[in-house]
């Protein structure tokens, strides 16, 4: 016990003196140097990526994805994985768009579909910790089966139609409407930043998340309740999933099945390339909050460079690549796999 | 899988209530019943990606309608984008009704369509196939079991709805283009009918910007906000090569205060893209009728298997065919809710337009 303590500590000391402090600094620093330095360089290309319009319909684009990230964020610190997104979003969007005034169903509880859709993705997302855990079957496997469960619940209860809604307060709270020229979505998007980031530093699950990702057998012996924070975790994930399903459904204004296609792709790039490691233990949801940022701006700036649609997808890759050998600090890490 | 999925089919003719099992109802009552009981042992299967899109969730309903009106079991495989699995659920299907088995499949990808039409050879059913197929493989090499090869020409439809795109803002200006994945046969196709069309104007409409979207709708709501910065209001419509981008670049410009404004135009005629049309924010969609393309791919096997014609004595532009699709625009959505297009299965050929033509 004393030994593994002592070996933990010896290792974090060696890495801090062979990354060296400033290199520390620079590595925390990375995401948002990559952020700053593509906005300069998409900015000489074309002026009106600077234009205040143009920051608002970003900061909108990047809304549902960064609620996403809040909870998938949590789970990759913890050292497991969470492929459920897209199932249990479309499960809560199908929900959601199910209990306003809609075109599928007689119900019309308004804004009360929001906390409904919460609550529906947060009891998912307790199913998905309580069978990885308590059936030892890995976190990729639970969440990836739960994943595709998901998306036939919502195709099974739709059958292929799409439920449109014709509550436009729903869609205005949530979406369509602006304070200050801001999107309803973006403060959504901004109070669930704040809302992970205090669970993140302000609570013990917060703190033993990273104990678990750091070194899970550790953890435990230091008397960490480690399976249930991960059912814990896994729960808080399907809360933000659950919101991020009713912003979806307010976005386009309908529900169903298909409507988080490649949600969770992007999700996972955004956290990695902020600085999150896949391994657990390193990152922060503030890191996420960059790294979908980033996402966001490169797509954007993709299309106003003008660059070719062929050549866009190598470009993304490559620069994502680039980002995440700036931002990791893999010093910590130690196998690279 | 399977099980839920083909029981959402079921559960979705009952939720549709009383429209659905009326036309069903008349359609039946316009059908003999079979006399003799060796005809009703004929299996009808319809194989599809998935019944999650609009567009293959009524192609199974109309494979279900014709398989009700004579009566006949009728199964749905669903591929989920695989086409191993797809091929394998065929193979089984044709094992388990020891040939006897009329499938109308839409191939996960065109090399499928090979082994498809030689597995059901080899096991002596008959099959039609859809939209995806490699350039040489022909029905009548295969007869008679390779019944046909039904599609729908994307150049001209292209063509036609960004002309509608086109009158909707005057005919005169900038506009921007989302398209499917880039080696798709259709999104190919859709690409070259929009270029057509503007080749045509002589200059008077630009393409601002073609990219890609990949049927996705949540690209296509990226790609039009960047757009928007990039164009302004340089952009006086927006081109997407099927509906679902088509709602992704409308709830953008929605977004931006613009929807109703810079018309959209998309393709498939999904239920929501019809309403947007009504609502004035769509200029056009292009319905491809598959409810008709789902029973007829069945009821054209159908009829040769029990006798009614030799498909073998056909000529290739029965074997090879286009079928219809419908421009629905403001002037013509109204017709197209209250009257939408009937299917008729005695009526085999009524709606094909001309011979697959290859192109390049």
């Amino acid at each position: 016990m004393y030994q593994m303590f002592l070996g933990g500590a010896l290792r974090v000391k060696a890495a801090a003196l062979a990354g060296g402090a400033w290199s520390k600094q620079w590595r925390r620093w990375a995401p948002v140097a990559v952020l700053v330095g593509l906005c300069i360089i998409i900015g000489l290309f074309n002026p009106n990526f600077f234009g205040g319009a143009n920051f608002v319909r970003m900061l909108n684009t990047a809304a549902i994805p960064l609620v996403i990230c809040m909870g998938v964020t949590f789970v990759i610190l913890m050292g497991s994985i969470d492929l459920s997104a897209e199932g249990v979003i479309a499960i809560c969007a199908v929900a959601a768009s199910m209990l306003v005034a809609n075109d599928f169903t007689g119900i019309a509880i308004g804004l009360f579909s929001v906390p409904a859709a919460i609550l529906i993705g947060s009891l998912v997302g307790l199913l998905n910790g309580f069978i990885h855990v308590k059936f030892r079957i890995p976190s990729f496997m639970t969440t990836l089966g739960m994943g595709f469960a998901g998306i036939g619940l919502a195709t099974a209860i739709l059958g292929g139609v799409m439920v449109r809604i014709s509550d436009s307060s729903f869609r205005d709270y949530l979406s369509l409407g602006r304070v200050f020229d801001i999107p309803a979505a973006v403060y959504i998007a901004g109070v669930a930043v704040i809302v992970a980031y205090v669970i993140q530093e302000r609570t013990r699950i917060g703190r033993w998340v990273y104990a678990i990702g750091t070194d899970e057998a550790t953890a435990r012996n230091a008397g960490i309740p480690v399976d249930r924070t991960r059912i814990i975790v896994f729960g808080i994930a399907g809360a933000f999933y659950g919101l991020a399903g009713a912003l979806s459904a307010a976005q386009i204004g309908r529900g169903h099945a298909l409507i988080s296609q490649d949600r969770l792709f992007t999700a996972i790039t955004a956290i990695v390339v902020g600085g999150t490691a896949l391994s657990g233990g390193v990152g922060s949801v503030l890191n996420s909050v960059i790294g979908v940022f980033i996402v966001i701006v490169l797509t954007n700036g993709m299309v106003l460079m003008g660059i070719e649609p062929y050549v866009q997808k190598g470009v993304q890759g490559l620069l994502i690549i680039a980002a995440v050998a700036l931002a990791l600090d893999r010093s910590r890490l130690d196998v690279v796999k | 899988m399977a099980a839920i999925l083909k029981n959402t089919l079921n559960r979705r003719s009952v939720l549709k209530g009383a429209a659905g099992a009326a036309a069903v109802g008349a359609m039946g009552s316009s059908f003999p019943m079979p006399a003799i009981a060796e005809e009703t042992t004929w299996t009808l299967a319809n194989s599809l990606r998935s019944v999650a899109n609009p567009y293959h969730a009524t192609f199974a309903k109309g494979g279900e309608d014709f398989a009700k009106s004579i009566g006949a079991k009728y199964e749905v495989l669903v591929t989920e984008g695989n086409s191993e699995k797809g091929i394998a659920d065929i193979k089984a299907l044709l094992q388990r009704t020891g040939g006897k088995l009329i499938l109308n499949v839409d191939p996960n990808d065109s090399p499928d369509a090979r082994v498809i039409v030689e597995e059901v050879k080899k096991a002596g059913g008959f099959v039609v196939t859809q939209w995806n197929k490699p350039a040489d493989l022909h029905p009548w090499d295969f007869d008679p079991n390779y019944v046909a090869h039904m599609s729908f020409d994307g150049v001209p439809t292209a063509e036609a709805i960004a002309n509608e795109l086109f009158k909707a803002f005057g005919g005169e200006g900038g506009i921007v283009a989302l398209g499917g994945i880039l080696s798709n046969v259709p999104a190919i196709e859709r690409k070259l009918g929009l270029d057509n069309a503007i080749a045509k104007t002589n200059g008077k409409v630009e393409l601002l910007d073609f990219q890609p979207a990949d049927w996705n709708e949540q690209k296509a709501f990226e790609i039009t906000q960047a757009w928007l910065t990039r164009f302004g209001d340089k952009v006086k419509g927006v081109f997407a090569a099927n509906d679902g981008m088509g709602m992704g670049a409308l709830e953008a410009l929605r977004q931006n205060g613009l929807a109703g404004k810079v018309p959209v135009v998309g393709i498939d005629g999904i239920d929501a893209a019809v309403a947007a049309i009504e609502a004035g924010e769509f200029a056009g969609t292009v319905a491809w009728d598959p409810l008709w393309t789902g029973g007829m791919g069945l009821a054209i096997p159908y009829a040769h298997a029990t006798g009614k014609i030799d498909i073998t004595k056909e000529g290739h532009e029965h074997r090879e065919f286009y079928g219809t699709g419908i421009i629905v625009t403001k002037e013509t959505v109204g017709a197209f809710k209250n009257n939408p297009p009937k299917v008729d299965f005695n009526d085999l050929w009524g709606k094909a337009t001309g011979q697959i033509q290859y192109r390049g």
